[in-house]
């Protein structure tokens, strides 16, 4: 998944991939880091930054993320050029359901052509759908879930080849 | 001893003040202007009066309301706290007609102490040394040599009405000398509508010390060491730390004497502070008298053990002073960071706001004098101080290590605050050797920028917050309601009947 935050004037892309338990992620499509270790409390984020630990304050309200770390704060403010959208479109070679929720559509089956963007599955959760689209071309090589099925927040449910 | 004292303040310190009156077994009636209908200090106070609008003149500096409200709920005294009307003779003259005690000097001494020239010439009398320079006021290019030549270069000239750095000119040799008057007269002319300038040893690279004073109603007096107070922006003080890594014991037992002189000459009662200059040969200069309780107050009382609040309320009740001078030792090291909601790396304007999120530090050897709460509105009208992180350890350099360590523990979200700020000065190698002045700030305003160092870390959790705060409401939104049927799905199936 994708994010954009302004700090200071300065519009900074982050992308969030799903790698097994860890995250991948790469900032302004330069610096990359390898997250584990996630836990979120209310307003506690902790994880491991390349086996860093941190542990980060953090409270967003309206457009802003206020966080401090460290004894300094840093407020994200949410890019107004582009909508950080569930839905949009994943990195990597699977998609995840970014929210607990209900599998409400596969339109897909295991062998299939897909082109990026082509939608692999529907989550619904909090009366809202969810189309997950295809982060790129190629043939679906697993499906995990049934529709009608509950799945997990970050569950991988379409992997391809 | 008081029955009921009414504190005209708000914030960190009428909650100071509220917590020593209670350890006294002393009533407390808090005051409040509209916009501070819920601020903290409302909730330490045993009743509440309502004394006007938000801005500070129509309440909080409201001599006549304040005086009403006292009499009204039949406090014997007020206590002002700091700013405001702690200083303010008017004030005191008004409690003293309206026969409530005001916690802090008599009106008179208070008058005296305002006067600038009327201190000076008092101090001078019982040979404390004021920064020497001309007496008087004059245009004569040959006395302004003189004068110059009498305390040695360098020189600063200032404009007699000035303030605010306005028509000052630092002059290092008699050859800039002319030139310097004619420009700082020019400046001042423009500045004041005045041309009068005069000139004073410019004091290099000065250190901004203080003592703290007790003295009663009987000329009992003891001083209780001092606060090294030169780490400031704007000329306010922003960290102050005791003992002062400046002084030896020789020369604070010399201060610590003169202080007591300055406040036995000018009659002075209750709590106060004698301000000096040390400059870099470590020659001190009377300053100014500071007639109230100060903000940093907390570290002396770390370092004595003596709590100030609760000995200026014994005194200003008549008692007498029953600590002696050789009782007071300093033990160990204190510091203090003011907490304020402003924004250091953007000319230190003020924040105000919503506090969204907030935690503050605990553990041993720390004190948090703290107005707010989480969920409190920050308002515009008033000083931005928001709380005062103090920390006490054996020594300097723990204590420096506690601060720092503790800054970082202090968590105040959503509106901004100068935490960061503090904690980069408090871990500059700089203030750590202790050899620091009050040019301190501006001469490494370079270093001290943000660093922001951890900003790929904060964007990393920006965007986990982000994907996963929201899966999770979604979570507990799913958990609450998508597993349980509705009644009317247990009615089984309807149907809409009718057209």
């Amino acid at each position: 998944m994708e994010y954009k935050f302004n700090f200071l004037e300065k519009t900074h892309k982050i992308n969030l991939e799903k790698a097994d338990d860890l995250f991948k992620v790469i900032i302004n499509d330069k610096q990359e880091y390898n997250i584990s270790d996630v836990e979120v409390e209310s307003n506690l984020i902790s994880f491991k930054a390349d086996d860093k630990l941190y542990i980060i304050y953090c409270f967003s309200y309206k457009d802003k993320t206020h966080l401090s770390i460290d004894g300094e704060n840093y407020i994200l403010e949410k890019d107004k050029t582009s909508k950080a959208k569930t839905g949009k479109q994943q990195k990597g070679n699977s998609v995840f359901s970014p929210m607990p929720g209900l599998l409400v559509k596969i339109p897909v089956s295991v062998g299939d052509k897909v082109k990026s963007g082509t939608t692999l599955a529907i989550v619904e959760a909090m009366k809202m759908q969810n189309e997950l689209p295809s982060p790129r071309d190629g043939i679906v090589k697993k499906i995990n879930g049934k529709e009608g099925e509950q799945v997990d927040a970050l569950q991988v449910i379409v992997e391809l080849e | 001893m008081f029955k009921k004292i009414l504190i005209s303040n708000r914030g960190e310190i009428a909650i100071r003040v509220a917590r020593a009156c209670k350890e006294l077994g002393i009533s407390t009636v808090g005051i409040y202007s509209t916009i501070d209908k819920k601020s903290l200090h409302i909730r330490f106070m045993d009743e509440t009066i309502w004394i006007g609008d938000s801005p500070a003149i129509s309440s909080y500096l409201n001599i006549y309301t304040i005086i009403k409200a006292a009499k009204q709920t039949k406090c014997d005294a007020i206590h002002p706290g700091y700013g405001f009307l702690a200083e303010n003779e008017k004030f005191a003259k008004a409690c003293e007609d309206a026969g409530i005690i005001f916690i802090g000097p008599s009106s008179k001494a208070l008058s005296l102490v305002g006067d600038k020239v009327a201190s000076r010439n008092t101090v001078k009398k019982v040979g404390v040394p004021i920064i020497p320079g001309m007496a008087m006021i004059t245009k004569d290019i040959k006395k302004f040599k003189q004068a110059a030549k009498d305390v040695g270069y360098p020189v600063i000239i200032k404009a007699s009405m000035g303030g605010g750095g306005k028509g000052m000119r630092v002059v290092y040799n008699e050859k800039e000398l002319e030139k310097s008057i004619a420009a700082g007269q020019r400046e001042a002319l423009s500045a004041f509508g005045d041309e009068s300038v005069y000139l004073e040893k410019y004091i290099e690279q000065p250190r901004h010390i203080e003592f703290q004073v007790l003295r009663d109603n009987f000329g009992n007096c003891i001083h209780l060491f001092e606060r090294e107070c030169s780490i400031q922006r704007r000329h306010q003080k922003i960290i102050e730390e005791t003992p002062s890594p400046a002084l030896d014991n020789n020369l604070r037992m010399k201060m610590g004497k003169a202080a007591k002189k300055v406040i036995d000459a000018s009659n002075y009662t209750t709590a106060g502070t004698v301000e000096f200059l040390l400059d870099k040969n470590k020659k001190f200069y009377f300053l100014e008298v500071n007639a109230r309780i100060q903000v940093e107050h907390p570290i002396t009382e770390m370092v004595t053990g003596v709590d100030l609040v609760r000995q200026q309320i014994l005194i200003a009740a008549g008692e007498k002073l029953t600590i002696k001078q050789d009782q007071i030792k300093q033990n160990g090291h204190a510091i203090e960071t003011r907490i304020y909601a402003e924004d250091p790396d953007n000319d230190f304007v003020p924040s105000p706001g919503k506090i969204l999120f907030l935690s503050e530090p605990n553990g041993p050897g720390i004190r948090v004098d703290s107005g707010i709460y989480q969920g409190c509105d920050i308002p515009p009208h008033y000083d931005p101080i928001l709380s005062k992180l103090i920390v006490w350890s054996e020594n300097r350099k723990m204590s420096i290590v506690r601060i720092s360590e503790t800054l970082k523990e202090y968590i105040i979200l959503g509106i901004k605050t100068n935490i960061g700020y503090l904690k980069r000065i408090i871990d500059s190698k700089n203030f750590a050797s202790g050899n620091y002045d009050t040019h301190f700030i501006d001469e490494h305003e370079e270093k001290l920028q943000p660093k922001k160092e951890k900003l790929d870390i904060a964007l990393i959790a920006g965007a986990l917050n982000k994907s996963l705060v929201i899966s999770k409401r979604a979570k507990e939104y799913d958990s609450q309601y998508s597993q349980k049927t509705t009644p009317w799905q247990e009615l089984g199936k309807w149907e809409i009947c009718g057209q």
